[in-house]
């Protein structure tokens, strides 16, 4: 479904050169985990994947459309229908309630029963409360039923968990897993923990801007069996 | 220093009202102060009635220019001053856990007060420097030359008294915007505005339509600014047009270079405020899909029907002040001219306001297609 072709970026005017040549193929339905240190370049290889930045070099097609050939216009058009983000830092709009939040990713697929994600995610009794009313769990799962409220074919996590404690991060996470299984989205997730690629179908481990590894796990575990 | 110097002088839209406040006060007042001495001197009743009419007005467009552009100057000076505590509410809330009082952080906020000396200094000088110019339009006919003479009470009551007014003013409103808890400052929590907030939630609405609705409920203020920007924009340059027929051209071009500098600094002030205070929504929104329009529309679509107000009230209140002026104060003055509403150039100038305004919306809404969305995501 996503094949990278040779993926170059660099900041600074090129003296920074953090992607180098990166390559891979993501298939539908597949739960991909990229993962590397601070400073991998793993979060760059996230924005490029998902057309919030342009890659200097090389190609990202999505089926048959090539999102790096696409101009600014065609990029907004294909993050919206195509994909959704959940942020390790929530990035809630901090106006808004609970309800409104997930409305905004519903807007954008003409989702009608987004209130049945709220449910899902165990929040239909905070529907109008704002986000610094919430415990760090709950705005998380608010930004997972952001995501899923305007039904990405791809789900971007930028380290979902990184920002919670063990116990909200286990629940947080099982959430997402179970989510994916029975909504069958792809779902792309970087994390420098490694304990947590053990959940997914697919590691790609990445340093200093190129792949080092890539493993298929058979049988992925689930949030609760895997260490912390 | 809490509050650094760098911080207080760069309050343009502080500086530009001061300026022009004491701009037109400065050669009104110190006319009036020259000319009071001419008083009872005048044996023709013809020249005393212009006379008159002259003092008049030189003591009624100090007061309502002076008084209108002051009263701006404190609002713009409390959104300031709350705009920087909301801004730096972490920093600030670290300080109190650390110990320093509220009246010690507020102490700082003097500095506040130096963008109204830089405004009122340049205002005064720049006064001084159309004076020659101001003073043979206001000379009439058979009366002596009147001399410019300086007034230090004048600098006194123009740069110096409100500097101090404006400084202690910064810190009695920063210290009463600092009693909060420091729990909240710390986590950049409101919690009386969330709780206002909670009841208005439309639950039939688009996200677009109430985060538009939001946008605008949080930042009221910014919705005076623009309606003030527009007000000025329609009163000054239509009332610029008529000087030309009812006093003269140098009186229109001093008006109307007032009202552009006003409209155009606080219409900017305002607008980029919005956009600098709405850069993390604009980002996610993005970074979902929402088009330029969408994120532009949420941001600045509920200021428009302001603008309009400001453009309406500002037409009706130069009518109003012009005929005020022409029928009671000028009214025993011989060969004034009449005043009547002129729909022409009404029309030209709603036209000229109304691309000015688009240029501005379509400026501030590219610039918000400019912002990075990566920025979000590597931001911690």
């Amino acid at each position: 479904m996503i094949k990278a072709e040779n993926i170059t970026k660099t900041y600074n005017g090129g003296a920074v050169e953090v992607l180098k040549g990166i390559s891979l193929e993501i298939n539908e339905e597949d739960f991909v985990v990229i993962c590397g240190a601070s400073g991998s370049g793993k979060s760059t290889l996230m924005s490029v994947l998902s057309g919030l930045e342009r890659s200097d070099g090389g190609r990202i097609f999505y089926g048959g459309e090539e999102i790096s050939a696409m101009n600014d216009r065609q990029l907004t058009g294909f993050r919206r229908r195509e994909v959704g983000f959940i942020f390790q830092q929530y990035y809630l709009l901090p106006h808004l309630s609970v309800d409104k939040n997930v409305k905004m990713g519903a807007d954008l697929a003409g989702n009608a029963n987004y209130r049945e994600i709220i449910e899902k995610v165990g929040l239909s009794d905070k529907l109008k409360n704002k986000p610094s009313e919430l415990s760090g769990g709950e705005q998380q799962r608010v930004c997972i039923a952001r995501a899923l409220a305007k039904n990405p074919r791809v789900l971007f996590l930028d380290e979902p968990t990184g920002a919670l404690d063990e116990a909200t991060g286990r629940r947080v996470l099982d959430y997402i897993i179970n989510l994916k299984r029975e909504r069958k989205f792809t779902m792309i997730m970087v994390t420098h923990n490694l304990n947590i690629a053990e959940t997914a179908d697919k590691v790609i481990k990445i340093n200093s801007g190129k792949i080092t590894e890539i493993i298929n796990n058979p049988s992925p575990k689930t949030a609760y069996e895997i260490g912390w | 220093m809490i509050v650094s110097f760098k911080d207080g002088v760069k309050l343009i839209g502080l500086s530009v009202v001061s300026f022009c406040a004491v701009f037109v006060c400065t050669f009104f007042l110190n006319f009036y102060l020259d000319a009071v001495e001419l008083e009872g001197t005048f044996t023709d009743p013809a020249i005393n009635a212009l006379y008159e009419a002259q003092m008049v007005t030189a003591k009624f467009v100090s007061a309502v220019s002076g008084g209108f552009l002051g009263f701006m100057a404190v609002v713009i000076l409390i959104f300031y001053v709350k705009l920087y505590i909301d801004r730096h509410g972490k920093q600030l809330g670290i300080l109190k856990a650390m110990g320093y009082s509220d009246g010690k952080i507020a102490l700082g906020f003097f500095v506040f007060g130096f963008s109204v000396f830089i405004g009122a200094a340049l205002g005064f000088g720049a006064g001084f420097a159309i004076m020659p110019l101001i003073y043979k339009n206001l000379t009439i006919d058979g009366i002596p030359q009147i001399d410019i003479s300086f007034h230090a009470e004048l600098l006194f009551a123009l740069v110096f008294l409100p500097v101090a007014v404006f400084s202690a003013f910064a810190c009695g409103y920063a210290y009463l915007a600092l009693k909060r808890p420091v729990c909240d400052m710390l986590r950049g929590k409101n919690k009386v505005k969330l709780k206002k907030e909670k009841a208005k939630e439309n639950n039939g609405v688009s996200f677009l339509a109430e985060m538009c609705f939001k946008t605008l409920g949080g930042k009221k203020a910014l919705a005076f600014f623009v309606a003030f920007a527009c007000f000025c924009f329609s009163a000054m340059i239509q009332m610029a047009v008529s000087m030309i027929d009812l006093s003269s051209e140098i009186m229109g071009a001093v008006i109307l270079v007032i009202g552009l500098i006003l409209a155009v600094t606080t219409l900017l002030m305002a607008i980029t405020s919005l956009v600098k205070g709405n850069i993390k929504s604009i980002s996610i929104m993005k970074a979902f899909g929402y088009s330029m329009k969408e994120c532009s529309f949420t941001v600045l679509g509920g200021y428009h029907i302001f603008a309009l107000i400001g453009f309406i009230i500002g037409t009706l209140y130069q009518f109003g002040l012009l005929k005020l002026m022409v029928n009671v104060v000028f009214k025993d003055v011989a060969q004034m001219p009449e005043y009547k509403f002129n729909f022409s150039v009404f029309f030209i100038i709603l036209a000229v306001f109304i691309v000015f305004y688009a240029a501005v919306i379509l400026i501030y809404s590219l610039k918000l297609n400019k912002i990075s969305v990566k920025d979000v995501m590597t931001e911690t």
